[in-house]
């Protein structure tokens, strides 16, 4: 996290944090089973922050890298499902300090995002994998408060991630992977927006500073969602962040 | 200059928020089906994913909602799992589909009409009779040179994969035999591309397969267009060439089926025994509820034709063993027989 306010009172441009992230996944698939299945979320990400050299203090650059798995049950617990996914994004924000209150910064900016995975249910016969891939541009915006806990300078910050458009895979209804492998590749690629695909990421937490040292401690829910082929796909995660500055 | 930027800028964020409230709102109105967790929501979820998904009902004449109503009035909430199970597994016996499984912890309903039928193998017969218990085995292959300079492969399943490297040792092993002959019978299926590894050393040139589609919608007759695939001959790796003879049986199913189909069309080949087992639908499963697997035909794979082999490919000599010899297998004598003037000429 960018501490606009603390970072450049302490004269530091850059800051990059690796994070865990632990807590809660449901998954919902039709093309595995009509059945939402729930569980467990893990993740680890690395994300740097950096002002730019053209604007410092006006324009940041974000670049964010992770992977995440969810291991899910259905509810009557006789089978599990794996996703696995890795993404990286990579935003461009104009931030604005001391908007309405001296300590309260705000940034906001496009950004791109990248992000693909398989989800695999070991049980089923012809369908057990589905491949999940986007491509997306989008915005995103963060609003932090410096403070302090105590006399332990904290910044608060919550960040919305929000793609708008882009492309993404999906087989059709009931298209196996083996026709997929024998060359039909029509109709795999979609356009995504709001009206068919919509996916967000919240995060909400405290960067707490203990010298050059930063401990994060947050919460971060994820949600995707889209309809197409008659396939729908809706996976929320909630999950505690902790993460350390390198 | 200030103020206005923040007056804008709570404006903007006013109507963010607003639509960051739309958007979630929408995230909320996902469309899912839901059943309830009760024997009736099960019935119902079953009949619904078999509604949305199973791919040949106008070709088997099936009314499903006509089903639908008449094994609905069997199922009530207090009923006990055996029962719905048995229910469940009756209303699925409806689509003749040996593809077509109700899988619970406590049974597997099944429609396998192939076990009515005459057997016509004997596995303990040619073991002893034909191959005098002297046989390799590789890859889930028993192979060997019967007396009359004829090849013999036994494929059992095609679950078993197919090394390369092993079918390069023994096509080799089996490369001096003046034909070949390839028993399925009672293989009941596996994976489609071992399929394509073996019947990919019979061939010479792009060979047209068949043809598949799929569902492209809940609706029944939501169906692609039949998509044509080929076959390359496999590269650099033994071909045999001459002539051929596939054995079959009733318990020729599924990957087994769609493999006699494929062999058919091929000019060396010629197919002895009884009708395969059929099923031509790439099966997708999916789930109930209370944690059941259900298994259906969803994909239909058809022959190089382009017609559905659902019920089973005719073999091109029909043959039946006679169950009263027990030394003699019918269907391997014809092949002998078949093979010995195809090499004659």
């Amino acid at each position: 996290m960018l501490l606009l306010t603390a970072l450049s009172a302490a004269g530091q441009q850059a800051q990059t944090v690796l994070m865990v992230d632990a807590g809660y996944a449901s998954v919902h698939d039709s093309y595995l089973t009509p059945i939402t299945y729930d569980g467990l979320d893990l993740g680890l990400s690395i994300e740097a922050t950096r002002w730019t050299r053209f604007a410092p203090e006006r324009w940041l650059w974000q670049l964010s890298v992770g992977a995440d798995y969810n291991y899910v049950e259905n509810p009557a617990q006789n089978n599990d499902l794996h996703k696995l996914m890795g993404d990286i994004a990579f935003g461009m924000q104009r931030a604005w300090m001391g908007v309405m209150h001296p300590r309260l910064g705000l940034s906001v900016g496009p950004m791109a995002q990248v992000r693909a995975g398989i989800v695999y249910d070991a049980v089923n016969s012809n369908n057990p994998v589905t491949v999940r891939a986007h491509a997306n541009l989008g915005a995103t915006g963060m609003a932090w408060f410096g403070t302090h806990l105590w006399r332990l300078p904290v910044t608060l910050r919550y960040q919305l991630q929000l793609p708008v458009a882009g492309v993404f895979f999906a087989p059709e209804y009931d298209e196996s992977y083996y026709e997929i492998y024998l060359g039909n590749h029509k109709h795999l690629a979609h356009l995504g927006w709001w009206g068919n695909r919509l996916d967000m990421t919240h995060y909400l937490g405290a960067d707490l500073h203990l010298g050059k040292t930063t401990l994060r401690l947050g919460y971060r829910t994820r949600m995707e969602h889209w309809t197409v082929s008659h396939l729908h796909v809706h996976d929320v995660t909630h999950a505690v962040v902790l993460g350390v500055s390198l | 200059m200030f103020k206005l930027f923040e007056l804008s800028f709570m404006k903007h964020g006013a109507y963010c928020l607003a639509l960051i409230g739309v958007l979630l709102g929408c995230v909320g109105c996902a469309e899912q089906d839901e059943f309830q967790h009760d024997q009736v929501g099960n019935f119902e979820a079953l009949w619904t994913i078999i509604d949305e998904h199973y791919s040949f009902f106008d070709y088997k004449q099936v009314d499903w909602q006509q089903v639908h109503n008449r094994y609905r009035a069997l199922v009530a909430n207090d009923m006990t799992d055996r029962e719905l199970f048995d229910v469940c597994g009756d209303m699925l016996k409806e689509l003749r589909d040996g593809h077509t499984n109700l899988i619970a912890s406590h049974d597997v309903s099944r429609y396998w009409i192939w076990e009515q039928w005459p057997v016509n193998y004997d596995e303990r017969l040619i073991d002893e009779h034909y191959l005098n218990f002297d046989y390799k085995m590789a890859s889930g292959i028993k192979y060997q040179i019967l007396p009359q300079n004829f090849g013999y492969m036994y494929y059992g399943s095609f679950s078993s994969s197919i090394g390369e490297g092993n079918l390069d040792l023994i096509l080799s092993y089996l490369s001096t035999a003046d034909g070949l002959i390839i028993d399925v019978r009672n293989n009941g299926g596996g994976l489609l591309t071992n399929v394509e590894t073996l019947v990919s050393r019979f061939i010479d040139g792009r060979t047209l397969a068949g043809y598949i589609r799929h569902k492209t919608g809940p609706g029944h007759n939501d169906l692609s267009d039949p998509y044509p695939y080929y076959f390359e001959p496999t590269r650099n790796h033994l071909h045999y060439l001459k002539p051929v003879v596939v054995l079959a049986n009733r318990g020729s199913f599924s990957a087994t089926n769609n493999f006699v189909s494929i062999m058919k069309g091929l000019g060396q080949v010629t197919v002895v025994g009884d009708t395969t087992g059929g099923g031509c639908g790439l099966p997708f499963t999916s789930e109930l509820p209370n944690g059941w697997r259900v298994r259906f035909s969803s994909c239909p794979i058809m022959d190089p034709q382009g017609r559905l082999t659902e019920f089973g490919v005719a073999p091109d000599v029909r043959v039946d063993l006679d169950p009263d010899d027990r030394t003699h297998d019918a269907l391997l004598d014809t092949a002998i027989r078949l093979l010995t003037a195809a090499t004659a000429q």
